[in-house]
């Protein structure tokens, strides 16, 4: 695996850029802003679900999401650079376990709420039962997005994880 | 500061949690002002405003934690005047479009607030970046180095 993404790195010229003297703080800058951008949409989108600034439609709330979804292909295109380049700093890391299991979570969350409530949100559905899933669902989503990010620091700062990790 | 593990993390995470509710929220409410979901009423989504000045507040708190932890690290480096300038005219901007079109529904978008607008993002960039290349441009960590 760890041969896999280095020959991937170093093939794509990825290894040499994140290896020049600006290449890893320019990627995790962009990789920053692309986080922002996803807490900027779909995190409001997930407070409004949650009843915060409700005089906001929720339909023109969504149209905002695209831009979180440019932010979240930043994160990914920036995240598989750092993770090609430094693949054994980050495939046993205990933070960056975590960070991928939050966005795994953030995710089937995503595809369930899509897939069973989206629709009845957007027609404006206000039955007890739909409003309660909504309000759930983007709790999930916004716990595990800030969880993301506190992770993102533990990436770089607890090495090794003693003071935290319960499987390490 | 420095010598406690979970302050300074928690610092760290809290500067970063708190910084990206307020990029995020100047990102969106100056994407909507330059013209897109033109729909959305700007008057509206001013409400998100009431978490982005917590979270700027957060974001001084934190940052004065970490300056405490190492100020010739930060004091030393100009890349850390550049971020300070860029959150308080970034700031000072947020606040102009706040009161331009808080409660105001009919409130016009005009020249001056789409170019405010524009500068705005340029600014949380600029305030994004010179964060990120401070763990990188400082050529002073303690200021025993002096002594």
């Amino acid at each position: 695996m760890i041969d896999f993404l280095l020959n991937f790195s170093q093939g794509t010229g990825i290894y040499a850029f994140m290896n020049s003297p600006w290449g890893w703080p320019i990627a995790e800058s962009i990789h920053f802003l692309g986080l922002c951008l996803l807490i900027g949409t779909v995190g409001l989108f997930d407070l409004r679900m949650m009843g915060f600034a409700k005089e906001i439609s929720l339909s023109e709330l969504h149209r905002l999401i695209p831009i979180g979804v440019a932010g979240y292909l930043l994160n990914v295109i920036t995240g598989t650079m750092f993770l090609s380049t430094a693949p054994d700093q980050y495939l046993y890391n205990p933070a960056v376990q975590s960070k991928s299991l939050f966005m795994l979570i953030a995710g089937i969350n995503m595809l369930f709420f899509y897939a069973t409530t989206a629709a009845d949100v957007h027609s404006g559905a206000s039955s007890s039962r739909v409003v309660l899933r909504a309000k759930i669902m983007a709790g999930i989503s916004l716990v595990c997005w800030c969880a993301v990010i506190v992770c993102g620091r533990l990436i770089t700062y607890y090495r090794p994880p003693y003071h935290w990790c319960l499987w390490c | 500061m420095r010598e406690s593990g979970v302050a300074f993390f928690s610092s760290l995470t809290l500067h970063s949690l708190s910084m990206a509710f307020v990029v995020g929220i100047n990102f969106v409410v100056a994407l909507r002002v330059v013209g897109f979901a033109p729909r959305l009423e700007i008057a509206a989504l001013c409400r998100f405003y009431v978490i982005h000045w917590y979270a700027a507040a957060l974001i001084f708190i934190s940052g004065s934690a970490l300056l405490l932890a190492y100020p010739a690290k930060a004091l030393t480096n100009p890349v850390f005047y550049i971020k300070l300038c860029a959150i308080i005219i970034g700031l000072l901007i947020s606040k102009r479009i706040q009161s331009t079109f808080s409660n105001k529904p009919d409130a016009s978008i005009d020249s001056t607030c789409i170019k405010l607008a524009y500068l705005s993002i340029v600014l949380w960039i600029v305030t994004l970046t010179a964060g990120r290349f401070l763990a990188y441009t400082h050529s002073v960590l303690l200021a025993s180095r002096f002594y």
